[in-house]
Parts: structure tokens; C-alpha cells; sequence
């Protein structure tokens, strides 16, 4: 199959979406798929062989962040040129409801097109006020796919009509395959959390919390955290004596984030809700890292119902410092966990989630031409 | 002389509107009825390989089930009764929930994960085409006369669970 992908946000900038796409793109061209990427980046900027670069783009606040992108009739030019070009089966376009090269793909695309929706974004004035355009774009869609049950429930709420489920994909050979960053996790042990612990609902104080009473009475015990913020708030409220035990890595790339998962016996997702996924927990396991996480629909279900990782009722410090200090002082257990997590995530393996993307395209094409396309017998 | 050029000016704006929105009936239209095709292509899919995986276990209340949303009546072709296809299909998912999925159901849980999709598609397809129905100017210059009125095919979620999971304790 030819399959035509629009990247809305540069790839010379990290983020969810830029990793989702490539990652796709390559698990497709695995399975024998011809693949072109359509993304903003400079021309000459460094770029896989399956990437077409769509110029520059523009930095714009959208949705809270700044999104670059590109818009304007240079970029229209570009993605019918593409279209041209590649004569796709199907496009396949991520956010199409931002101003960016996926809105102009879909209203440029003759061929069926099929749109995946990353955020759980909610309806806001400016969404209102473009609703005849968002129509527009929406009708043009054949089929459309939502990364999570938050951001499909968004979909049929505010936009009309569903979406088909499918997650987010994890590369789980690249996460196996890390090494641990030197000198971890060490013998006194090593707990992770990675996220945005400044915002109350990744739960970060609750593990501060069980840390400070665990690391009392562990004297080797040790802390790693990832993810954007201010070192001193992060230790805020820890006692002094305790500083020196937690390592703070920063905003991490890919590479250390597998490195990171690597370096810790026990991974901590202490969220309070708002998770909509969880992609972290399918990376921790892909790390084959033992996890204790709060019980929270999103995180049972990734989990496998605590098959794959031992839960904590959400918010409950003590029971936290309990689930942690039980796997710290049972490295059998913490291996089990392991193993089941690691059957559990290969439903979550790019390849995996590939092949039911490729039945949405299908589905998109069959529902463009009236009939049903054969499909090898597997 | 000016308003010669206003009036010639709006009359094509209002002609490249009207002619805009009628093919824009008729594509959604279209695509609505394709979706159907394809739709019932599935259906008669899983229908197939639930009446296969019957023989090779002989069971046969589920065989009952397959034959009778084999020969329900076709959905493209709109017939009156489409509420016997919806019945005749939840009857066989029914049937379809009771079995055990063992290595030989693996071709009907792919055949009713497809047909999940696929309604999915349909179901948002109609749903763009009565909305474009809707529209004053479409219901005034009834745009709409040559297509027949595209109606939701509502049946029960079809998907299988694969793989049966085990609840196990946070505890333990």
C-alpha cells in the first residue's frame, strides 16, 4: 500500500505526535508499505529518507503550547505538489483540526484520508467560532482514529460523531534493549518517576512523600527523576539530609529516557487522573522495569488488571510505601512482574498497532470504492 | 454600468455556492453509500466464518444464527427492512459471545474486529451526510431527490475479546 503521511508539527523539535508519526512510518515500511512523511523542517535540516520536508515553520501559541507550523499558500503549494507526487492510496493525517499542513492536506486530498487524533483537546471559543470550517474538514475525513478512551470521549462530545480506538505504540526493542546509566540502580536500590512533577495531578508529592518515610529507614536508597522543571522544587519539602540521595536528570531525550527506565528497580506512576493513557507505563514495561502505579482506570487497563504491575489505591501514601518497599525487598517478585509486563506490552509493540492502523486504512479505502479489498491469507 | 458588474458579480458567487454545495451533496451521499457496501461485505464476512467455525464444531444453534444474517436482506440495496438485518446480526454476536475463542475462532475475531471498524466509518459517513441534508439551502432546492435518505445501521459492539483476562488482586 502507498501511504501518504502529514506530520502538522517540525521535526527538528521533539514531542508525542513527531515520535508517533516516525515510528509508524517506520513499523509500515517494515511491513513491506511504501511510506512518505510530509513534515515542516528546514530543507537542510538532517531528515530519515522517508520524510519530505515542507519548509519552514512558524512558532504559533496553540492549545496552551507553542506549536510550530506551517500555513499559507506556499505550504498549500507543497502539499498538493506531495499529493501529486505520490499518488497515495491513502493520507493519513495526525491533529487535522490545527492549522498546519494536515488541515491543508485534507483539503487538498482526493484519495481517502484518515485522521488521528492525539490530544484530548477541549472545545474552546476559537473552536466555535471556525465550526463551519472544522465541518468542512471533518466531512472529508473517511475514517478517523483517537490514541485514547479520553480522546475519543472528546470526539463524539464535541466534534460529532466516534472514532476507532487504537493506543499509542511502543517501540519495546529500543526500550529493551538500553543500558542503565553508570553506577545505577546500585545496591541500596532505586525507585523512578518521570513526568512534569510540578503539576498536581502526576502525583509527584505523594511519592515524595513515601520516599522521604522509605529512604529513612533504607539507608543505600535512591531517587531518579526525569522531566521538565526547577530542581529546587522538586526536592521542596524534602529534609535536607535526604538531598543528596535524589538525582535529577532534566528534560530527557528518548535514548536516556530507555537508559533511565533501565537505572531504577522500581518505577512509580502515582498519577491522580487526568491520564489519559499512560504511555509511560507501556515504556517502563518495554524496559522490562518493575512498576507500581496508581489504581486508575486508564493504568488498570494497561496493567492488565495488576497482572503486569502492582497497583495502589490513587492517592493513598501509605499503601504507596508499602507496594514499593514489598518489591525493594523482593527481587523475585520484581522480576515477575517483569516477565508478565513484558507479554503484556507486545499488544502495545509498533508493529502491532501498525497492522490495525493498516485495517482502519483498508476500512477508509473500502468505504471510498463500495467493496472489500482481498487481503492475503495470513 | 456599475451595477451591471455587482449584479453580475453576485449572481456568479451565488451559482458557484449552489453548484459547491450540490456536488458536495452528492459526494457525501456517495461515500455513504459505498460505506454501506463495504459494510455489508463485512457483515457477510463474519457471517461466513461463524458459519464455518459452526461446522467444524457443530454447533448448532450458532449455525442457525450465521445462515440467518446470511440471507437477511441486503443493506445496500435499502430494503424496507433493515430493522430484521440489525436483529438477525445482534442474534449471531450473541451467539458469537458464548463460544470459547480458541486458535480455530482466530479468523472470526479478525472478520468481527474488521466489521467493528467498518461500522465505526459507516456510522460517522451517515452521520456528515444527514448533516449536509439538514442545511436550509439543500432542503429548499431539494438537492437531495435523487439520493435516498442514508439511515444508521445500529446493531451491538461486535468486537471479541481475544485473549480472556485474568483478574488478579493489587494485593498479593
Amino acid at each position: 500500500m502507498r501511504v501518504g503521511i502529514v506530520c502538522p508539527y517540525s521535526l527538528d523539535v521533539p514531542g508525542g505526535v513527531q515520535n508517533h508519526v516516525m515510528d509508524l512510518a517506520e513499523a509500515l515500511i517494515t511491513l513491506g508499505h511504501e511510506v512518505s512523511v510530509l513534515a515542516p523542517a528546514d530543507e537542510d535540516a538532517p531528515l530519515p529518507p522517508y520524510v519530505v520536508a515542507a519548509g519552514r515553520s512558524v512558532p504559533l501559541p496553540y492549545n496552551g503550547s507553542v506549536a510550530r507550523i506551517s500555513f499559507g499558500p506556499v505550504s498549500t503549494a507543497r502539499v498538493r505538489r506531495w499529493l501529486a507526487r505520490g499518488d497515495f492510496d491513502v493520507v493519513h493525517v495526525h491533529e487535522p483540526f490545527t492549522l498546519s499542513l494536515s488541515m491543508l492536506a485534507v483539503l487538498s486530498a482526493e484519495r481517502p484520508v484518515v485522521a488521528t487524533f492525539h490530544t484530548a483537546m477541549t472545545r474552546s471559543r476559537a473552536m466555535v467560532a471556525a465550526q463551519g470550517l472544522l465541518q468542512l474538514v471533518l466531512e472529508r475525513i473517511t475514517a478517523r482514529i483517537a490514541v485514547s478512551a479520553l480522546a475519543r470521549k472528546v470526539q463524539v462530545e464535541h466534534v460529532g460523531g466516534g472514532a476507532v480506538e487504537i493506543p499509542n505504540g511502543v517501540a519495546v526493542a529500543k526500550f529493551a534493549a538500553a543500558a542503565p546509566l553508570p553506577g545505577w540502580p546500585g545496591e541500596g536500590g532505586a525507585v523512578g518517576f518521570l513526568g512534569r512533577f510540578t503539576e498536581p495531578r502526576k502525583g509527584f508529592v505523594l511519592l515524595r512523600a513515601a520516599f522521604a518515610e522509605l529512604a529513612a529507614a533504607r539507608p543505600g536508597l535512591r531517587l531518579l527523576v526525569a522531566g521538565p522543571g526547577e530542581r529546587d522544587e522538586l526536592l521542596d519539602g524534602l529534609p535536607a539530609g535526604l538531598h543528596d540521595r535524589v538525582t535529577y536528570l532534566g528534560k530527557v531525550s528518548e535514548e536516556d529516557k530507555a537508559r533511565m527506565l533501565h537505572s531504577v528497580d522500581v518505577y512509580v506512576a502515582p498519577n491522580t487522573g487526568g491520564e489519559s493513557f499512560g504511555m509511560i507505563l507501556t515504556e517502563a514495561m518495554a524496559a522490562g522495569t518493575a512498576i507500581v502505579a496508581s489504581d486508575l482506570d486508564a493504568f488498570r487497563r494497561v496493567l492488565d488488571g495488576g497482572r503486569a504491575g502492582a497497583l495502589f489505591p490513587v492517592g493513598d501514601v501509605a499503601a504507596l510505601q508499602t507496594r514499593v518497599g514489598e518489591l525493594l525487598d523482593d527481587p523475585e517478585r520484581r522480576s515477575g512482574l517483569a516477565e508478565a509486563a513484558r507479554q503484556v506490552v507486545t499488544e502495545f509493540d509498533w508493529p502491532m498497532v501498525a497492522e490495525r492502523v493498516l485495517e482502519v486504512y483498508e476500512t477508509a479505502i473500502e468505504a471510498t470504492v463500495g467493496r472489500v479489498i482481498d487481503e492475503e491469507p495470513v | 454600468m456599475w451595477w451591471v458588474v455587482g449584479v453580475v458579480t453576485v449572481v456568479v458567487l451565488a451559482s458557484t455556492y449552489l453548484t459547491w454545495t450540490a456536488s458536495r451533496v452528492d459526494r457525501l451521499h456517495a461515500r455513504a453509500a459505498a460505506a454501506a457496501r463495504a459494510l455489508d461485505a463485512h457483515l457477510l464476512r463474519r457471517a461466513a466464518a461463524a458459519a464455518v467455525l459452526a461446522e467444524e464444531r457443530a454447533a448448532i444453534e450458532l449455525y442457525a444464527a450465521a445462515r440467518i444474517a446470511l440471507d437477511a436482506p441486503d443493506l445496500a440495496t435499502g430494503a424496507p427492512d433493515g430493522a430484521g438485518r440489525e436483529a438477525a446480526e445482534n442474534d449471531l454476536t450473541r451467539q458469537l459471545r458464548a463460544i470459547s475463542l480458541g486458535p480455530d475462532a482466530e479468523a472470526l475475531v479478525a472478520a468481527s474486529r474488521r466489521l467493528a471498524v467498518a461500522r465505526q466509518v459507516y456510522t460517522d459517513l451517515v452521520r456528515d451526510a444527514l448533516s449536509v441534508r439538514r442545511r436550509p439551502t439543500v432542503r429548499l432546492l431539494r438537492m437531495t431527490r435523487r439520493h435516498p435518505e442514508p439511515e444508521y445501521f445500529d446493531i451491538d459492539d461486535p468486537i471479541l475479546a481475544p485473549v480472556s483476562v485474568t483478574p488478579v488482586s493489587p494485593l498479593s
